[in-house]
């Protein structure tokens, strides 16, 4: 397969941009579709801790939650579900345990559709196992594994594949530490854009080998980590605006799976799942105030303006008073989707759209970006230029800053260091290379000698 | 699109709390007075690397002992760093370049001068078994280093035999560990069962995503706390003597 990119918007404006409606579809598993008119509530989960002792204790877990969460979906009369299983590093090092995992978790969902006609879906997220304690080695033998777990996990039952891949993180972590902007362009919008592109074309081999749904990746590794470093509002980690314009360029990044032949429905944590709509078209997950078992992020009701899929990030399973985690969580994401298609039934979408975008626009310079009308704009400057990489990145993050800065100008209150820092990031991303190549070839230098672990051939550079 | 001004329904209270000194106000009430160790010190703070050793260099050459402007010059410009750090008047990437602006001055007094350089302590590092997040232990070594401590970095997902092999040959004053998942965060215990049975009593501090106070809690090595930041007092509070209860009750805020 080849990377073909984009060079245009999907979507011709973003008044179009609404929850549970994509211009592309997706039909996958059990009679689901996703982004079809209705939003379906998409669970995650992770086993107890000690439950990961053998491969027989692991099935038995996931077992359980699976049939855990079918039962209430039926019991509260939810018409979907997705289920996502995020694997716990054995699954992946043991290709055949994913593969039984996602075997017996089907055959579950199965009996239910068969007895209730409950639509619903598996989605596996392998693990990236290619960074060990040493070293990173994106294209060697843990890679195989990688895409033999893939391969397994498709075979046996899982009917969307999605990674949170690893590419540019060692340079990235480098650089978000040190505010520094050419690093932060080099790492998610070159580095990782080239990994991403490099496996999805694998990953998508597989899935059409498979008939299954290649769905997507996202930037967790790196714009999520900026996030968490960031912290809340009286944290002093890290610039929110910083971390905003870290999300804009993230989008670049995630688009190459894209690019590569993915077709969505996107990660629940690529929380520039936005952009990536905008300029797709394809469906997305998102998580916000039902992930708040897992982290906390600012924007908790805004991220389901244009959700298709609605997730909770991931909870461990264990009892709570309401039932199991898995149930509690699930239920709630669910009266969020009924909800959600109850506007779109009664054609107050749009309303309901607004409602919670609005209810979080102004919280955070994280969430104004990413606010549906902001995000189209990023995406409108991604695409500007299909061609290169490092342009495409670069403005991604130049038009974050413009807009944080037009913004403040509005409702958008930003406190003095906010304003400093957006003004520094701006200045740093105008003052860079001109061309793709020259900066490149300057990062090389730097990175080589500034990072142990950064290794060209990890890119193909 | 509907708008509404967000003034009843939300908040900034970063800008509420925001003060009105700039950070480098604030900082130049805090420098130390002599003009030269001020120099140096105001370099640190400002983590400029090729400044801090100009800076040095030049007292150096008017005379002073090297080593002795570690302590005198380069701590006292990273003290300042801390105190606006803990104020929330600088950010971390503010206080991961001084620190690495202050290392690069340390070992440039270490390379001019003849004597040998005793750090205040040894420090053991590291993100526990099967656990590859290792940004937040990133952070707390720059900041142990930064404060005059020598780190043995171990790295990520570290064998706990490994840990307390370490430990038997270091014999560190405390160790640092990071675990950012409940499936991980259990080989604290091990560590501390292992020490206990070789009868070493060091101080193993935890912290990272996953841990809590309350897990640490229940092992008798174990000292929790929430911020890298705070890593280096600790440090500093084992030099003054304090023992894991006292440690507790200073550090433990829950
Ligand atoms: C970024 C991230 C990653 C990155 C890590 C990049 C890196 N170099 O570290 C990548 C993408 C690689 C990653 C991978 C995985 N991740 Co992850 N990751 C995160 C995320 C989003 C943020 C973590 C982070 O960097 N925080 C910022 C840093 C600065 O914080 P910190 O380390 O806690 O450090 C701060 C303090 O704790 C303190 N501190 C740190 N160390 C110490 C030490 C002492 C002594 C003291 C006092 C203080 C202290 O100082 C720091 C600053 O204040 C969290 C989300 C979350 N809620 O935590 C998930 C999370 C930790 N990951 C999770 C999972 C499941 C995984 C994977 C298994 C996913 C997969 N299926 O592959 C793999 C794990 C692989 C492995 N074996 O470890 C789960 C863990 C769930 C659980 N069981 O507990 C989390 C909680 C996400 C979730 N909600 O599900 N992840």
């Amino acid at each position: 397969m080849s990377v073909k990119r984009y060079s245009s918007m999907e979507y011709d404006n973003f008044e179009d941009l609404l929850f549970g409606h994509s211009k592309y579809p997706v039909k996958t598993g059990l009679d689901l579709e996703i982004g079809a008119g209705y939003t379906t509530a998409e669970i995650n989960y992770a086993p107890r801790p000690n439950a990961a002792e053998n491969q027989a204790t692991l099935v038995n877990e996931y077992e359980r939650i699976t049939r855990d969460i079918m039962e209430r979906m039926v019991q509260v009369g939810f018409p979907s579900v997705v289920l996502e299983t995020e694997h716990v590093q054995q699954m992946t090092h043991n290709p055949e345990w994913g593969a039984d995992i996602a075997n017996a978790q089907k055959a579950i969902m199965e009996d239910y559709h068969d007895e209730y006609g409950i639509k619903c879906a598996l989605r596996h997220t392998v693990g990236d196992v290619r960074g060990d304690r040493e070293k990173i080695d994106l294209r060697g033998d843990a890679y195989s594994r990688i895409l033999e777990s893939f391969d397994q996990v498709a075979s046996s039952g899982a009917d969307m594949l999605s990674i949170e891949s690893l590419g540019g993180k060692e340079v990235f972590d480098h650089a978000i530490l040190r505010n520094d902007m050419r690093g932060v362009i080099f790492s998610v919008g070159i580095l990782g854009a080239l990994d991403v592109e490099y496996i999805w074309q694998d990953i998508c081999n597989i899935a059409k080998k498979n008939k299954v749904v290649p769905a997507g990746d996202t930037a967790c590794a790196q714009a999520n980590t900026a996030m968490f470093v960031a912290g809340g509002l009286l944290d002093f980690k890290l610039s929110h605006s910083m971390a905003s314009v870290v999300r804009a360029i993230s989008a670049s990044r995630s688009l190459a799976a894209y690019e590569a032949g993915a077709i969505g429905p996107g990660k629940d944590c690529g929380y520039e799942n936005n952009i990536i709509k905008a300029i797709t078209g394809y469906p997305i997950s998102q998580e916000g105030k039902g992930s708040t078992c897992a982290h906390s992020d600012l924007m908790g009701n805004m991220s389901m303006q244009c959700c298709d899929l609605w997730s909770n990030e991931s909870v461990e399973y264990r009892g709570d008073f309401g039932g199991t985690t898995v149930q509690c969580w699930g239920e709630t994401l669910s009266y969020d989707c009924s909800m959600m298609n109850t506007a779109l039934e009664a054609g107050v979408g749009k309303t309901l759209r607004d409602v919670l975008m609005v209810s979080d626009r102004y919280r955070d310079p994280q969430a104004f970006i990413l606010s549906y009308d902001n995000a189209y704009r990023i995406g409108e400057v991604i695409t500007a230029h299909p061609d290169d990489l490092y342009l495409r990145a670069k403005e991604a993050g130049m038009k974050a800053c413009e807009l944080i800065e037009s913004g403040s100008a509005g409702f958008l209150e930003l406190s003095k260091f906010e304003k400093a820092t957006i003004n520094k990031a701006w200045n740093d991303l105008k003052s860079l290379d001109e061309n793709k190549e020259s900066f490149i070839c300057n990062c090389l230098d730097t990175y080589s000698s500034e990072v142990d672990t950064f290794n060209t051939s990890n890119y193909g550079l | 699109m509907i708008d509404i001004n967000p003034k009843n329904t939300l908040i900034r209270y970063n800008i509420l709390v925001e003060s009105d000194m700039a950070p480098e106000e604030m900082a130049e009430k805090l420098y130390p007075t002599d003009p030269h160790i001020r120099q140096i010190a105001k370099a640190v703070f400002e983590g400029d690397e090729d400044e801090v050793v100009a800076a040095l260099q030049n007292t150096i050459d008017s005379g002073v002992d090297p080593l002795s402007l570690i302590n005198d010059a380069l701590m006292a410009g990273m003290e300042v760093v801390s105190t606006l750090y803990d104020y929330g008047l600088l950010y971390l990437p503010d206080v991961i370049i001084s620190a690495q602006a202050m290392i690069e001055g340390i070992e440039y007094c270490k390379e001019q001068s003849k004597q040998v350089h005793e750090s205040k302590g040894k420090i053991i590092s590291y993100v526990v078994e099967g656990d590859i997040h290792d940004i937040g232990k990133k952070i707390v070594t720059v900041l142990l280093r930064a404060n005059g401590y020598e780190v043995i970095d171990l790295g990520k997902d570290v064998p706990v035999e490994e840990v307390v092999a370490a430990v038997k040959k270091e014999k560190p004053i405390m160790l640092s560990g990071t675990a950012l998942m409940t499936t991980t965060m259990h080989a604290f215990k091990d560590v501390n069962s292992r020490l206990l049975a070789s009868d070493i009593n060091v101080p193993v501090v935890c912290g990272g995503g996953a841990v809590t106070q309350d897990f640490i809690s229940d092992y008798d090595l174990g000292v929790y706390c929430e911020e890298a930041a705070d890593v280096p007092k600790i440090a500093d509070s084992i030099l003054q003597g304090l023992d894991i209860r006292k440690l507790r009750d200073t550090f433990h805020k829950h």
